[in-house]
């Protein structure tokens, strides 16, 4: 239990996740602000700005900070073990 | 980016980034619009009276005491980045060592834009006096309605909605009433 939480905690994600995580973060997070800015000149409400960016920003973290299992599709696959023993 | 605290700090660094742009935007934003409205103000009548100044060195000192009808609309100067209207009312004149004076005698604070139409027939809110003790020998004044707006996220700017046409003269000084 205890080892299982702490792997969740650690949230360990492949090679091909951390690119796309990466990916999805530089786009998404210019967008939310740019959508926000022009959603509130539009309405005159800096209100309206802020909540956007604020709930747009914590959907963004839920999307890529936990350790969802479409970031762990591509394990990096070792090579077998080399007998050593052989050689001596 | 291997680890969820990896994820957090890559997240929590743009976004910093990003709120700042965000602020500026919204600084700059200000500058589109330019709303410059204008009102009117007149001066009923000014009042010279003396009356005694807490300094014991200059035992008599002249008050005046001005009524005024001002009207303006102010709401045009409120747009998403506005938080409040300062308007304050001021007379400026040169005394007679040629200093000139910008003196607030009323002031208003203004933080909706439901209540941004002015219409004040009033008196002067602040002591109005002069700093040479005496409005003997000192130019006509003429009367200003100006306004601050403050911004939420940007720099403080400043207008003036109106002016008397004709600089009004301090009148001789009367006894107490």
């Amino acid at each position: 239990m205890q080892s299982s939480l702490q792997t969740y905690l650690e949230g360990r994600i492949d090679f091909e996740g951390q690119n796309k995580v990466e990916k999805i973060t530089r786009i998404a997070l210019p967008g939310i602000t740019a959508t926000a800015f022009f959603a509130g000149l539009a309405t005159q409400s800096l209100r309206l700005t802020f909540s956007l960016l604020g709930l747009a920003t914590l959907a963004l973290a839920l999307m890529v900070v936990p350790q969802w299992p479409m970031y762990n599709e591509h394990p990096v696959k070792w090579l077998p073990v080399k007998d050593a023993k052989k050689k001596e | 980016m291997h680890s969820i605290y990896q994820r957090i700090n890559n997240l929590s660094a743009l976004l910093s980034s990003c709120v700042l742009s965000l602020l500026a935007a919204i600084a700059l934003s200000s500058l589109l619009f330019t709303a410059d409205p204008m009102g009117t103000l007149s001066i009923g009548s000014v009042k010279v009276y003396p009356g005694k100044a807490r300094n014991f060195n200059e035992p008599r000192r002249e008050h005046a005491f001005v009524r005024f009808n001002v009207s303006a609309d102010l709401s045009p100067l409120f747009h998403w980045n506005t938080k409040q209207l300062f308007v304050y009312l001021g007379a400026e004149y040169a005394n007679s060592a040629g200093v000139i004076n910008d003196v607030v005698i009323w002031d208003r604070i203004v933080r909706r834009k439901e209540d941004a139409v002015i219409n004040v027939s009033g008196k002067n809110k602040y002591i109005f006096k002069e700093v040479s003790s005496s409005f003997k020998a000192v130019e006509p004044a003429f009367y200003t309605l100006k306004y601050n707006v403050m911004p939420y996220v940007g720099a403080l700017t400043y207008g003036e909605a109106a002016r008397t046409d004709e600089p009004v003269v301090f009148p001789v000084v009367q006894d107490r009433v």
